[in-house]
């Protein structure tokens, strides 16, 4: 790229059009990472507590998923750092409230549901996860984000109702593939 | 009358650092580089030119063990980005 290039007024209209694009298209492409970590994280926690729940018998293993945060945040960080990071924009900032708000709300029930006061957890957390979802979806402006997640929020709070053993945890997985689906998705999107 | 177009927005490699801070909160001189092509010589001297101008402003720090320069757009920068666009537009609809 010359800085002494004489340029027509089409052409710099043209270059600023295409260089927010890429920039824009580069902020959200990068923020699809975190929807793939996240996705992976929840399919396998839920998945591996299901089945030492269903095969052994004890809910105890629920405790697992506090493990999550622990090793998923570190994670995160992780793969944020880079030489040549990407900056943020107020999607890609709004994204990581969302999901943030979703994470302090979700950690926070189930401390109270664990220590304090039994409730039925997986109900509140199915139904904000599909919230947080759906903004998502609206977020970026995809359809079948925004119906996946409201699907998922409304399905599973109905599954939750009606499933009362350890195969309402099969929720969470379908939400981690939705997850994992959501971060490829974007990949595409914004390729 | 056409509105003069302000000649530091007026350079390839300088509009499209702009473009770029333009959209995003900040950006790292890194990620300026990759994203213009521009080698680091001629990108440092239009940063340069475009935080005297009150455009942008630079700070210099670290992320980890790695020396990390980030540019941010100034509303000063913001403003004179707009009415660029403005000039430009007007350009083109008095052409058609």
């Amino acid at each position: 790229m010359e800085q002494n290039k004489e340029m027509t007024a089409s052409e710099s209209l043209q270059l600023i059009s295409e260089s927010f694009n890429r920039s824009r298209k580069d902020i959200l492409r990068n923020s699809a990472k975190y929807f793939i970590l996240w996705g992976v994280l929840l399919t396998a926690t839920s998945l591996a507590i299901y089945l030492l729940w269903h095969f052994t018998g004890k809910p105890q293993w629920n405790f697992l998923w506090f493990a999550m945060p622990v090793i998923g945040n570190p994670l995160a960080a992780l793969i944020g750092k880079g030489h040549s990071a990407v900056p943020q924009n107020e999607v890609s900032k709004m994204l990581g409230g969302v999901w943030s708000v979703f994470g302090v709300f979700s950690i926070t029930l189930s401390i109270i549901a664990v220590f304090l006061l039994p409730m039925r957890i997986t109900l509140m957390i199915v139904i904000l996860l599909g919230l947080a979802e759906c903004i998502s979806g609206v977020l970026l402006k995809n359809w079948p984000i925004i119906i996946a997640g409201f699907l998922l929020g409304i399905g599973g709070a109905v599954f939750a109702l009606l499933v009362r053993s350890e195969a309402q945890l099969l929720i969470f997985t379908l939400g981690g593939i939705l997850l994992l689906l959501t971060g490829f998705i974007m990949k595409i999107q914004y390729r | 009358m056409f509105p003069t177009l302000d000649p530091i927005l007026h350079s390839e490699l300088r509009l499209a650092v702009m473009s770029i801070l333009a959209g995003a909160d900040e950006a790292d001189f890194t990620y300026l580089k990759k994203q213009t092509g521009a080698t680091s010589g001629n990108l440092s001297v239009q940063i340069d030119k475009l935080t005297s101008a009150g455009y942008i402003t630079v700070e210099k720090g670290f992320r980890g063990k790695m020396p990390r320069t980030t540019c941010r757009i100034t509303p000063a920068g913001q403003e004179a980005f707009q009415q660029y666009v403005e000039a430009l537009k007007e350009y083109l609809s008095a052409g058609k």
